[in-house]
């Protein structure tokens, strides 16, 4: 507690604010870009003024401490807050040329293009092919073979295709922990998105499917501008290109995830990197 | 760690290992005590029910019979009385209920569960009609029936009133059926042409006939021509008829005989009950909504469905057994309920078939039931007896029919 207290007051709040940039973030095509973004839940504020861009075809990896904003930043992108009443939030999210919290964006469009992974596997109670063939049913109207065609590439871009390929029609809920996960995979890409969001992917995952999960996540990052919720620092070093450091709703610093690991700036993330407190 | 940590306090030695030895065991009496006060009370409800179906399958089980079944009521013969014609009514009407009853209350209930405005002013409409659903489970079904009696019986007398002989229904001046024209008044004001020719469906009116009006007076139609000065008074347009409209054939006779209001029909009795269970219905399928996991609702938003998308294809599916549970209960309350059918319908029970049209009256099994029972000969208090076991087998039935279902679709 102690090193955290005096992480705290060695800050000045210009840092706070205005994180540092990398000069690979800078000159990056920037898939998503936040400005003095606050968000809110009733009177709380959950995010304070934050400002980060996220760059295209890489994994981002969002650490901190538990509260300290980054899933509802994540629920933000997609505005997945939309369906929590007392969620608000004021700044500037862009996803590419969209203004992402604009009345008039289409969130149906928007979230066809963000897809989502949750904490916890959540397949629908339907069968393998179903849950996948479920997003592509609400959005394009597909000739069966096309869909067939649509659920296979779909089950092996989320490497799960050898597993499940002779039990499609089986209930989902059957399958393991990791698979579940890799068919949530599998249905989020299934509609085409161009960023994938996942919260804390594999909290709820043994060691070996949380190992089959980071591969994929590092193979899909050559097709989707990933980003991803961890509470586990190796995972973060382990599968990501850039880490953001939120702590007590703002941004404490972001960059290569090699220079927040090794040399990082701050005193608290360098605490927390090291596992002093979190 | 500080000091205090590392002694053991006073406290936990104050007892010795005998003493609480003898209080384990104070409380463990207590706990079977308990169980034992538990069960009692549990099995008091079930031998109160015991009793009352023993007491009535006594009474009752000499006059179960297909003539039970299958004849109506007799006021002089009451050996030969039956339940048919009520059997039916049930049927009728519970028809009309479910109809009107469930697709409303599933509806609320998923408007109040899924559609959770943002906007202040929708959000305290919400909880308005939350509320208000809330008190309209607690009030006595009699009050719906009086209810149901302005606003489907009467309709509040907007349509004007019924002051046909209802006994001898459309029976005016000695004929059975009618064309039905429209008047000059508007309004849904229309004149009664008596039908000669019953093979004929249509009549076009194209020169002065003589029609009736409600009470059966027959008076002579006047027709309106184009370029004629057109009459300003309401009774005199009202028996007015422009040239060349047509009427059809409108009679009692035919089954989709219609009017407003609907006077002391089934359908007035079919959607008041509708009223009643109303509450129960929005109440079973909110919590059924509300049970399915929000992950999954998540799930589907996230990829890009809208609100009713993913009600329909994800909440629906998942809520549906714990809805159709709430409403076959629902349904098993409105078969069973006689104070609202007893003000809407009546107490009469001389009815010898179900509904011939849409505003035929019908008797209820409940209503029979509380018809026989109140009568002096012993007789009929048997056959009460036997009523009540009908319907109470009808409702195990439905009951049964709500667990069979709910573990089917568990199960899918």
């Amino acid at each position: 507690m102690t090193s955290l207290k005096s992480g705290l007051e060695n800050a000045t709040p210009d840092q706070t604010a205005m994180p540092t940039e990398t000069a690979a973030a800078t000159s990056a095509d920037h898939c998503i870009t936040i400005r003095n973004f606050d968000a809110w839940y009733g009177s709380f504020q959950a995010i304070h003024d934050l400002s980060l861009n996220i760059p295209r075809n890489r994994v981002t990896a969002f650490i901190g401490p538990s509260g300290c904003g980054k899933s509802t930043l994540l629920r933000w992108i997609n505005r997945m807050n939309d369906i929590v009443p007392i969620a608000h939030s004021r700044g500037t999210l862009h996803l590419g040329d969209t203004d992402v919290l604009a009345k008039q964006t289409d969130v149906v469009q928007l979230r066809r293009n963000v897809g989502m992974v949750f904490q916890k596997p959540n397949p629908f109670p339907k069968s393998i092919y179903e849950n996948v063939a479920f997003g592509p049913r609400l959005h394009l109207r597909l000739k069966r073979g096309e869909l067939d065609e649509l659920v296979q590439w779909s089950l092996e871009k989320a490497a799960v295709w050898d597993e499940v390929k002779d039990r499609l029609h089986d209930p989902a809920l059957g399958l393991s922990g990791g698979q579940q996960q890799r068919l949530c995979i599998a249905r989020a890409i299934a509609v085409g998105p161009e960023v994938l969001l996942m919260d804390e992917p594999c909290s709820a995952l043994d060691p070996a499917s949380t190992l089959a999960i980071e591969d994929l996540i590092y193979e899909l990052r050559k097709s989707y501008t990933i980003v991803m919720v961890t509470h586990n620092m190796q995972q973060a070093s382990r599968c990501s290109d850039q880490t953001a450091f939120f702590f007590e709703g703002r941004l404490i610093e972001s960059g290569e995830t090699e220079e927040v690991f090794t040399k990082p700036k701050e005193k608290r993330t360098d605490d927390y990197v090291r596992g002093k407190f979190g | 760690m500080s000091d205090a940590s590392s002694q053991r306090p006073h406290a936990l030695d104050a007892m010795s290992p005998v003493e609480m030895t003898e209080a384990a065991n104070l409380r463990k009496k207590y706990s079977l005590a308990f169980y034992c006060v538990c069960v009692a009370v549990s099995m008091l409800s079930v031998v109160v029910l015991i009793v009352l179906l023993l007491s009535i399958a006594f009474q009752g089980h000499a006059w179960l019979s297909w003539n039970l079944m299958s004849a109506s009521h007799s006021e002089l013969n009451p050996e030969s009385a039956g339940m048919w014609p009520a059997i039916i009514g049930s049927i009728f009407i519970c028809g009309i209920c479910a109809a009107s009853a469930l697709p409303l209350g599933i509806g609320t209930a998923v408007f109040l569960e899924e559609f959770q405005p943002k906007n202040r002013f929708l959000r305290a409409i919400h909880s308005f009609i939350q509320l208000n659903i809330a008190n309209l489970a607690g009030v006595p079904s009699i009050v719906y029936g009086l209810l149901g009696l302005s606003l489907f019986v009467f309709m509040f007398n907007v349509f004007g009133q019924i002051r046909v002989n209802e006994s001898n229904g459309m029976e005016l001046a000695g004929v059975k059926r009618y064309y039905q024209v429209l008047t000059m008044a508007g309004g849904g004001h229309t004149a009664l042409i008596p039908q000669t020719d019953p093979e004929q469906p249509q009549i076009v009116v194209d020169g002065p006939m003589t029609a009736v009006d409600a009470e059966g007076r027959a008076y002579e139609l006047q027709i309106w021509e184009p370029g004629m000065p057109r009459p300003t008074d309401d009774e005199t347009l009202r028996r007015t008829v422009r040239k060349g409209r047509r009427g059809g054939s409108y009679s009692e006779l035919s089954w989709y005989y219609f009017r407003l209001p609907f006077g002391r029909s089934f359908l007035a009795a079919g959607l008041t009950l509708a009223l009643v269970i109303l509450p129960i219905v929005i109440i079973a399928s909110q919590e059924a909504l509300r049970s399915v996991s929000p992950s999954l609702r998540e799930a589907s938003l996230g990829l890009g469905s809208t609100t009713w998308q993913t009600v329909r294809h994800v909440c629906l599916p998942a809520a549906i057994p714990g809805i159709m549970t709430g409403c076959i209960l629902a349904m098993g309350r409105a078969i069973g309920e006689a104070a609202p059918i007893l003000v809407v319908l009546g107490a009469a029970v001389a009815k010898d078939s179900g509904p011939k049209n849409l505003m035929d009256n019908v008797v209820t099994m409940p209503v029979l039931i509380f018809n026989w029972a109140g009568r002096q000969q012993a007789v009929y208090q048997e056959l009460a007896a036997a009523a009540i076991i009908v319907l109470l087998v009808i409702l195990l039935l439905m009951n049964s029919l709500a667990i069979f279902l709910r573990q089917r679709m568990r199960l899918e």
